[in-house]
């Protein structure tokens, strides 16, 4: 209590100042008057007494400094008033306080930005229990539905290998498993009229697409999630096939088409047609052990024996035939990481071998001998923006703090110079009894101010561009988990970034101010003393800007390295047109056609959209000529024997008759597919050239006979197409690719889940490509709305060009170029405007110097070298400095590189032009400004 | 005991120490008798003392400031015997309960220094 009482003693004696000092001035009139009159009743006379009193009082203000001092609002006070002086110093000099707060909440901005991205997408721990304990099969990042391979092939499992591990978890606390990838699902949620308990649907929701993630019955287990409502998905609810129709929606999903409904518990909705009992919600802050797919983030977590109505496709859950599973693991922390990981491995090679025939050879026994995935610590579970952006984000880390410590050099050398010239203020304060330490804390409140406030308008550079790069990073996802609203740990680190870059530019001057002498600079010829005389005032300025030429020099060079990349990217030969071509994808699966019904439907659309004004051409495929998911099988070739281990897996494309003409994929040999190639006619294929030169390396491919695994029949080779970039902007490797006639595919197909044939989901296509005259743009309306004419509930998923396709491939690369480039031409602007400083504040002090030569004879033209030489020293130790440190930190971003070296001489050479280009620029101006010292006036001012 | 000097003075004019801390404890003693004004409590001392400590109100002041805030003692505005105002100081419990320790250590104190300087 007594502290409590004390505080509020002290904030009244902050506050009321004036009544604490008449209290106490009250207090020594009565204390000189009862001394006064002890006096007089001792003999004195009231003069005396009065005046013996006052002596012995001393000095009054002394004692009331001495009670003042006493307590601890008086060190508040001090601090209080340091601050006004501060805000007064930096009130009267705005330009200066202007560029600093600018170039600090610029800095400090860029960093908090970057920090948030980072903070979300690479350091933060998922929201489960323990998430230290959590490691992944593999590092997950790729999804999808591998056949033929062996056990971990792209961190692929079976669901019997992972049933055989959710039952004996082995040397783990728990093994869990989920499909690797989302599904979309069309949700019709009658939930909201269904609440009377009449269990009928209300036909008056609208269906929409939702992302479904399949899991197993202990996913949330093992992650140690609990649901916010009801309950999550438990090992009952995943016990039969087709048996579980249970849903546990994602807390965005409840919100957005929901409506936050609190009573949706039990209530069923409907995806792709099936009911589905909703029985439970999860927290806002979870997206699962892998955060969606893409960009994509799940919705809803079912069942992964409710596979077949998710997928709309026969079981996979048959043994030993579908890897499309990816596990995760809750540790024990007693048992070491490597024993767990070699019984993994034990459990996969067991798995491989015993699905061997009876017979192994000796090689393949080896092979499975070495067969092993990676267990990977993974408390912030697996994500696909953290592998597609993380390494970007710590470069621009890098990048930004660069950036910062410019802008701290800047700010160092302003404030150093200040210092100077105003020394003769601080060995007045010194003279007048001011302590060293206490101008120490006056200069360094000022740098603070200066850096806190820089912060918090950081803070808001931060928020804007945050939310900017965030609207890039997620472009067309109507749901992101990432935000720009700064959290604690992002509002803690801009806070230490300010306290530091405070403390880092303000630290120096604060002491060279503090280390003036007093009488020195009192005398008369003072106004040479600055930095004429302190060889180590001179050193600093000019070693902070060598320091920013170099760190220019370096961010420039990478910035340039990155804008090349991403030129290269742009300007490659695809091998497919890049102008004039429109894609949509369509997903007749969720308007409820069958299979058999696709053939009818892909028919109507190619007719509908070939007669389309401004249409060339129309063509429908499986995949749009260059894509991140492709389809793949193996192939034979009769004559061909594979070497040990040669993978034969090839892409695939099922395409309709106009597809290489409207794509824009020359045929180099042969022909192209046609709309004659029918069901009934000879079965054909395409392959491109990479196929050709791997298998037929001697002799004419067309008119020889080849099978594909999963397809019925032999295909014969009447065409060579052109190699495309088929997979990534960054292909190196074109990979082989057979093109299938649409229409000779297969009605019916041998499923693996049982004997008798089923409908092949292989009849639906999901990419309509139109060839326009014009520009594609303008088709988009049409091609809707002929869509929507064949049926109004065939969703279109999404509709770009290919250059649109192309430039979402590479939107990382987008991203760091342009974040790089902006970030060095940044950095070389503030270099520049500390460049111009330094050298503005030596011409100014070298006025008279500059007069005395002039006045001489000295020409002008000597008198601009004398000054540019000067800069040009700089520039030169700073390049000469900055391209060793080049050189290593190129080496570092090379695995980001594209079609350019670390050592592109074009860039190099285009980077030391600009910094010198601008250098040269920051130090002519003030140079000329010193041929024009009018030598009559530079003598005789003082 | 590290002595900051609060000044004093012996009756033959030479300066006497009075070791830091002790002068809280004797205005605590010395206001456990009745509430006083700051004069008053500098006269007490220096009475008492036979004039060897003076206190002079520079450091008087503030101690009592001091003492205020830490709850040891109150003020309050009184008339004094000759009808003017004056600032009265007051023991507290809290102060009350101070001295006591504080005397209590102050006589562990002389006591082991006496044992030292008498071996």
């Amino acid at each position: 209590m007594i502290w409590l009482t004390n505080l509020v003693a002290g904030l009244k004696g902050l506050f009321h100042k004036q009544s604490v000092e008449h209290e106490l001035d009250e207090e020594l009139d009565s204390y000189v008057a009862a001394s006064a009159a002890h006096k007089q009743s001792a003999g004195m006379n009231p003069e005396q007494a009065r005046h013996a009193a006052l002596v012995e009082l001393g000095s009054r203000n002394a004692v009331k400094h001495h009670v003042w001092s006493s307590r601890w609002e008086s060190t508040l006070d001090g601090l209080l008033q340091d601050i006004r002086v501060s805000v007064r110093m930096l009130a009267k000099s705005p330009g200066f306080t202007a560029v600093a707060l600018l170039s600090l909440a610029l800095g400090i901005g860029a960093n908090t930005a970057i920090f948030t991205l980072i903070h979300q997408i690479v350091l933060r721990d998922l929201p489960v229990r323990d998430p230290q304990q959590l490691v992944s099969f593999g590092d997950s990042v790729g999804a999808g539905i591998n056949g033929g391979v062996d056990l971990g092939t792209n961190r692929m499992f079976t669901y019997d290998f992972a049933r055989q591990l959710e039952e004996n978890p082995g040397p783990f606390l728990g093994v869990a498993s989920y499909f690797s990838g989302l599904n979309l699902v069309s949700v019709h949620s009658a939930a909201k009229g269904q609440g009377q308990g009449q269990g009928q649907d209300v036909e008056d929701q609208s269906t929409t697409q939702a992302e479904a993630s399949l899991v197993s019955g202990n996913y949330f287990r093992v992650l140690g999630a609990d649901a916010l409502l009801g309950r999550t998905i438990t090992p009952s609810d995943a016990t039969t096939l087709d048996g579980n129709p249970v849903v546990v929606l994602s807390h965005h999903f409840w919100r957005q088409y929901l409506s936050s409904d609190p009573a949706i518990l039990g209530k069923t909705i409907s995806i792709n047609g099936f009911p589905f009992a909703v029985i439970g919600v999860m927290p806002e802050q979870f997206n699962g052990f892998k955060e969606g797919s893409g960009l994509h983030v799940s919705d809803f977590w079912v069942p992964i024996t409710m596979q077949p109505q998710i997928m709309l496709q026969p079981s996979m859950l048959v043994p030993r035939k579908y890897y499309f599973l990816h596990m995760f693991a809750r540790r024990d922390p007693q048992v070491p990481l490597a024993s767990d990981q070699q019984w993994l491995d034990q459990q996969i090679r067991d798995y491989i071998r015993a699905g061997e025939g009876s017979v192994v050879s000796p090689a393949r026994q080896q092979e499975i001998n070495r067969k092993t995935v990676q267990l990977l610590p993974s408390p912030g579970g697996v994500s696909q923006l953290r592998a597609l952006y993380g390494d970007s984000l710590k470069i621009l880390m890098v990048v930004v703090v660069l950036v910062l410590l410019i802008a701290c050099a800047n700010l160092a050398n302003f404030l150093l110079a200040r210092a100077a010239t105003r020394q003769r203020e601080i060995a007045t304060r010194l003279a007048l009894g001011s302590s060293r330490a206490r101008i120490v804390r006056q200069s360094l409140i000022e740098t603070l101010l200066l850096s806190f406030t820089g912060g918090l308008l950081g803070l808001g550079v931060a928020f804007v561009a945050t939310r900017a790069l965030i609207a890039f990073v997620v472009e067309g996802v109507s749901y992101t988990t990432l935000s720009p609203m700064p959290d604690s740990s992002v509002l803690l680190f801009t806070v230490a970034v300010s306290l530091g870059t405070g403390l880092l530019f303000g630290v120096a001057p604060a002491f060279a101010a503090a280390h003036t002498g007093a009488a020195s600079s009192l005398s008369s010829n003072a106004r040479v003393a600055p930095g004429s005389g302190d060889r180590s005032s001179r050193i600093w300025p000019k070693t902070l800007v060598t320091a920013q030429v170099m760190l220019s020099l370096v961010l420039l060079v990478g910035a340039g390295l990155f804008l090349r990349t991403l030129q290269n990217l742009q300007d490659q030969d695809y091998g497919f047109a890049r102008t004039h071509l429109l894609l949509a994808t369509f997903n007749a699966k969720l308007a409820g056609y069958q299979p058999s019904q696709a053939p009818a439907l892909n028919q109507r659309l190619l007719e509908r959209l070939s007669a389309l004004p401004g249409v060339r051409s129309a063509a429908l495929s499986n995949d749009p000529p260059i894509s991140n998911s492709v389809w793949g099988s193996s192939i034979a070739i009769p004559g061909y024997i594979p070497a040990p281990k040669e993978p034969m897996d090839v892409t695939l494309n099922r395409v309709t008759g106009r597809y290489f003409e409207t794509v824009g994929i020359p045929i180099v040999a042969g022909r192209a597919i046609t709309p004659d190639d029918s069901a009934t006619s000879l079965k054909v294929a395409v392959v491109n050239q990479a196929l050709v030169r791997h298998f037929f390396p001697k002799g004419d491919p067309i008119g020889r006979a080849f099978n594909i695994a999963g397809i019925v029949g032999s295909l014969q080779i009447v065409g060579i197409a052109r190699d495309i970039k088929s997979e990534s902007p960054r292909d190196e490797v074109v990979y082989p690719m057979v093109y299938l006639p649409l229409a000779q595919i297969a009605p019916m197909e041998m499923n693996g889940s049982g004997p008798v044939p089923v409908e092949n989901q292989n009849l639906f296509v999901s990419t309509i490509e139109l060839r326009t005259t014009g520009d594609p743009e303008q088709t988009i309306r049409e091609l809707r709305s002929a869509v929507a004419g064949i049926d109004p509930n065939l969703p279109i998923l999404s509709v770009h060009t290919i250059q649109e396709q192309v430039y979402s491939m590479m939107t990382h690369e987008t991203l760091i170029s342009r974040l790089t480039g902006i970030f060095s031409l940044l950095a070389l602007a503030l270099a520049s405007i500390g460049l111009y400083g330094v050298m503005s504040y030596n011409v100014v002090r070298r006025t008279n110097e500059i007069g005395i030569r002039l006045a001489l004879g000295a020409q002008t033209r000597a008198v601009l070298w004398m000054v540019l030489r000067e800069s040009l020293w700089l520039l030169g130790i700073g390049i000469a400095l900055g391209l060793p440190i080049t050189l290593v930190a190129v080496r570092v971003i090379r695995q980001q590189l594209f079609g350019v070296g670390v050592l592109d001489p074009l860039t190099f050479a285009g980077a030391i032009a600009i910094v010198s280009g601008m250098t040269l620029l920051a130090a002519w101006l003030p140079a000329r400004r010193a041929t024009r010292v009018d030598p009559m006036v530079a003598l005789r001012c003082d | 005991m590290p002595a900051k000097i609060v000044e004093g003075k012996q009756q033959d004019g030479k300066s006497s120490d009075l070791v830091q801390g002790t002068l809280e404890m004797l205005i605590l003693k010395t206001l456990a008798l009745e509430p006083m004004h700051g004069y008053g409590v500098a006269l007490r001392i220096e009475q008492i003392s036979d004039g060897v400590f003076r206190v002079n109100p520079g450091s008087l002041l503030p101690a009592l400031s001091r003492m205020e805030r830490a709850g040891r003692v109150r003020s309050e505005w009184r008339a004094t015997e000759n009808n003017r105002r004056a600032k009265y100081y007051l023991l507290t419990a809290t102060g009350r309960k101070a001295l006591t320790s504080e005397t209590e250590q102050w006589h562990r104190q002389i006591a082991a220094i006496s044992r030292i300087l008498e071996a």
